[in-house]
């Protein structure tokens, strides 16, 4: 049956103050823990083991899954809001990858408690369309175990030493994986239930990504409009003029619409998964599109300053491209979404 | 956070379905043919209609009776859109309604307000004028004291709905040499008055607008609202709300911008795209998909970012929705074989209107970057110096 726009729902985006707690809890962790430095400094490798070590001490795999699975039971709304932080900060540490397989594992209930608090590291295949043969992890080189889709099954593999961290734009600790070479191949699942719980995965995936680059966007464009209200040209801030400002306001406008976007995605995961499907993906190919043009905007709108390796704007730019395409074409999910709402509208 | 269905009382659930029944009932097929064919956006009938019924007091004075609960409210709003009741000319006097009670003089009130409650009396917008843009305090049209009352001579652009209207709300200068925000008085002018003229102009969504002329025309001074060449007080409040600088609603019972009633129409047209394209298709499959994900971001926008994101979606993903839909997304509604109905066509055409109510998408743009983002005021050219003639 074709949606209801009219439909009277509530239209509450705002945070209860425990969402508020829990954002200004890992705001403030990833600003102590977490400078342009740090991130500059794990480049090469992708991962800062010392700041997982204590992220997952400040609980944030633990949360992840519900009580049942020795977890703290977090929502997804609250999840995003942790993404958000990671955006906002480029935290060099695989977590949504982490969290959406943990996840995953827990609905197959095979979750197990070093993987809950983050002593394993556990990573997925974020493909939209599943993939045969080598492909990129994102999250590759320090996963122990990557969980992928072979045919109607979805398998843990693992491998006696980690694939090859792989050099790549987003600085992720990403590594060609070739299921036919893993050390240990373990089916977790099969048949059509197993490949929904991968896809909720999938959707999971993009969701927190489409969150985390909610943050970054924000950060690089506030790192932006800070330095053109002290640049000056012929006398007055280059802030004040509009090709500079109104670039910026519809920046904060994606912020906004992304944000709000991502939280009534969460929600409706969290509470009603079988309504609006589309909004995860579409959270995810929104903010894949605007990412690389507002950090794009935001090295401009610094000149010959922001395109320096040194910048901070050039670590965030990087990313905005990185880390979207590292789940593949985000035209593969702008098509799932497509298929979602066709479907959805009766189309015959 | 909150986007569950509203729980209903068994009070709220009969109001909700008196409200889709007699509204069903009320804007029929010749309704809706009708406001296609003149663009006035308005029905007299369908208005009076509602007036007699007693939703347009109950909607409108929130101390009468049985003014409407909160969720009362919301549900009309939603059947309201549901059932396409015509909506400009009534949104506009609900707005200026409220100016009035709060700055007309007792008599004026008792004039004007029974008679909004009933539907006899509309009231329209006399802000921009020919050569003015968005910036409504700069204002040429004169109002100039005449014993007890006043003679109002210029023009207005954008008079939407004055044809249908008893009165327009009115910015006038009084003080030519004052600084533009103390030159300012408001006056609600009958426009049955000697010396107005209204034209039609219509524009490119179909609708219906007007250019109106005021050529000496006598105004007594008990229309007068507010304080003399203090109109900028007057006017600033529906001024705000008209540009969507309002807080989120803390139940989660108003939309979360304004113009969200314009992006139904987009959302018609996406959710009809998603019923009629060759969804196999990748190239049809990837657009449709990239067009619900940055409607649904404009949808989620609160505030005067959601208005811009609104109008600036609607420009945008038109064209892709048509161009998936194939060369029968040309044809307008009613036509053989269109594709959708004309649903995106018109998107298309109405976006650039949506861009501009109320103020351009670039005065929204200098407010997000001026108070949120602190950029600071707008540097503009110096005026180009005057050629001596």
């Amino acid at each position: 049956m074709s949606m209801d726009r009219y439909e009277l729902r509530r239209l509450d985006y705002s945070l209860s103050e425990d969402h508020q707690a829990l954002q200004a809890a890992y705001k403030d962790f990833f600003a102590t823990r977490c400078p342009i430095e740090t991130v500059r400094a794990a480049e090469e490798s992708g991962f800062d083991k010392n700041l997982w070590e204590r992220l997952c001490a400040m609980g944030a795999t633990t949360m992840a899954v519900p009580e049942s699975a020795g977890g703290d039971g977090a929502t997804l709304v609250d999840l995003t809001l942790v993404a958000e932080e990671i955006g906002r900060s480029l935290a060099p540490v695989p977590w949504i990858d982490h969290v959406c397989a943990e996840r995953l594992l827990a609905r197959l209930g095979a979750v197990e408690a070093d993987v809950v608090d983050g002593t394993k590291l556990v990573a997925l295949d974020p493909q939209q369309d599943a993939a045969t043969g080598r492909r990129l992890i994102p999250a590759g080189s320090v996963a122990e175990q990557v969980l992928v889709r072979d045919g109607t099954e979805i398998v843990a593999l693992s491998f006696a030493s980690r694939p090859a961290h792989v050099d790549n734009i987003g600085k992720l600790p990403m590594a060609w994986v070739d299921p036919a070479t893993a050390d240990s191949r373990t089916v977790l699942a099969g048949g059509p239930e197993a490949l929904a719980e991968y896809q909720r995965a999938l959707d999971e995936w993009r969701l927190l990504t489409g969150a985390a680059l909610v943050g970054l966007v924000e950060e690089t464009m506030t790192i932006a409009a800070e330095f053109a209200k002290t640049r000056y040209t012929l006398g007055v801030p280059i802030s004040s003029l509009q090709a500079i400002s109104h670039p910026l306001a519809n920046i904060a406008i994606t912020v906004q619409g992304g944000r709000n976007l991502a939280r009534r995605a969460a929600w409706f995961l969290d509470n009603e998964p079988e309504e609006r499907r589309e909004l995860a993906p579409s959270t995810f190919v929104f903010m894949a599109e605007e990412a690389a043009k507002a950090a794009t905007m935001a090295v401009h709108v610094q000149g010959g300053l922001g395109v320096s390796a040194e910048a901070a704007a050039t670590a965030y730019l990087v990313r905005a491209r990185g880390w979207a395409v590292a789940g593949g074409d985000p035209a593969t999910t702008a098509k799932y979404i497509a298929t979602i709402v066709a479907e959805r509208e009766g189309r015959s | 956070m909150d986007f569950s269905r509203v729980q209903l009382s068994d009070d709220d659930r009969k109001f909700q379905d008196d409200v889709r029944a007699f509204l069903s009932e009320i804007v029929t097929e010749d309704v809706i043919r009708r406001d296609r064919e003149t663009g006035d956006n308005f029905d007299e009938g369908v208005h009076l209609a509602l007036g007699a019924a007693g939703y347009l007091e109950r909607e409108w004075k929130p101390d009468s009776d049985r003014a409407f609960t909160r969720v009362q409210r919301r549900i009309w709003e939603l059947e309201k859109r549901r059932a396409h009741v015509p909506w400009v000319t009534s949104g506009t006097t609900a707005m200026i309604a409220r100016s009035v009670k709060k700055f007309a003089s007792p008599e004026l009130r008792a004039e004007v307000l029974p008679r909004v409650y009933s539907g006899h009396v509309r009231m329209c917008l006399g802000y921009t004028e020919p050569e003015g843009g968005s910036d409504v305090a700069t204002c040429k049209t004169r109002a100039v004291r005449d014993g007890d009352g006043w003679i109002i001579n210029g023009s207005k652009m954008f008079t939407t709905g004055a044809h249908n209207c008893q009165y327009v709300f009115l910015i006038t200068n009084t003080d030519p040499d004052a600084p533009k925000h103390k030159s300012l008085t408001m006056f609600l002018v009958p426009l049955d008055s000697p010396g107005v003229e209204i034209q039609g102009i219509r524009t490119v969504d179909g609708d219906r607008t007007n250019i109106v002329y005021y050529s000496d025309v006598r105004v007594d001074d008990r229309y007068r609202l507010g304080a003399v060449n203090d109109g900028w007080t007057v006017v600033r409040e529906p001024l705000n709300a008209e540009h969507g600088d309002v807080d989120a609603a803390d139940d989660g019972l108003a939309d979360v911008s304004i113009m969200m009633h314009q992006a139904m129409f987009m959302a018609a047209a996406v959710d009809k795209a998603a019923q009629r394209c060759a969804v196999d298709d990748g190239a049809v499959a990837y657009r449709l998909g990239r067009s619900v994900a940055r409607m649904e971001a404009a949808l989620s926008a609160p505030s005067i970012f959601g208005r811009v994101a609104l109008a600036q979606t609607m420009r945008d993903i038109s064209p892709d929705l048509m161009d998936l839909l194939g060369a029968a997304s040309a044809l307008p509604d009613g036509a053989d074989g269109a594709a959708d109905d004309g649903a995106a066509e018109y998107v298309y055409r109405f976006a650039p209107l949506v861009g501009i109510y109320g103020g351009t998408l670039e005065v929204f743009r200098n407010m997000i970057a001026q108070y949120v983002l602190g950029l600071g005021k707008p540097a503009y050219a110096a005026p180009a110096a005057k050629k001596a003639s």
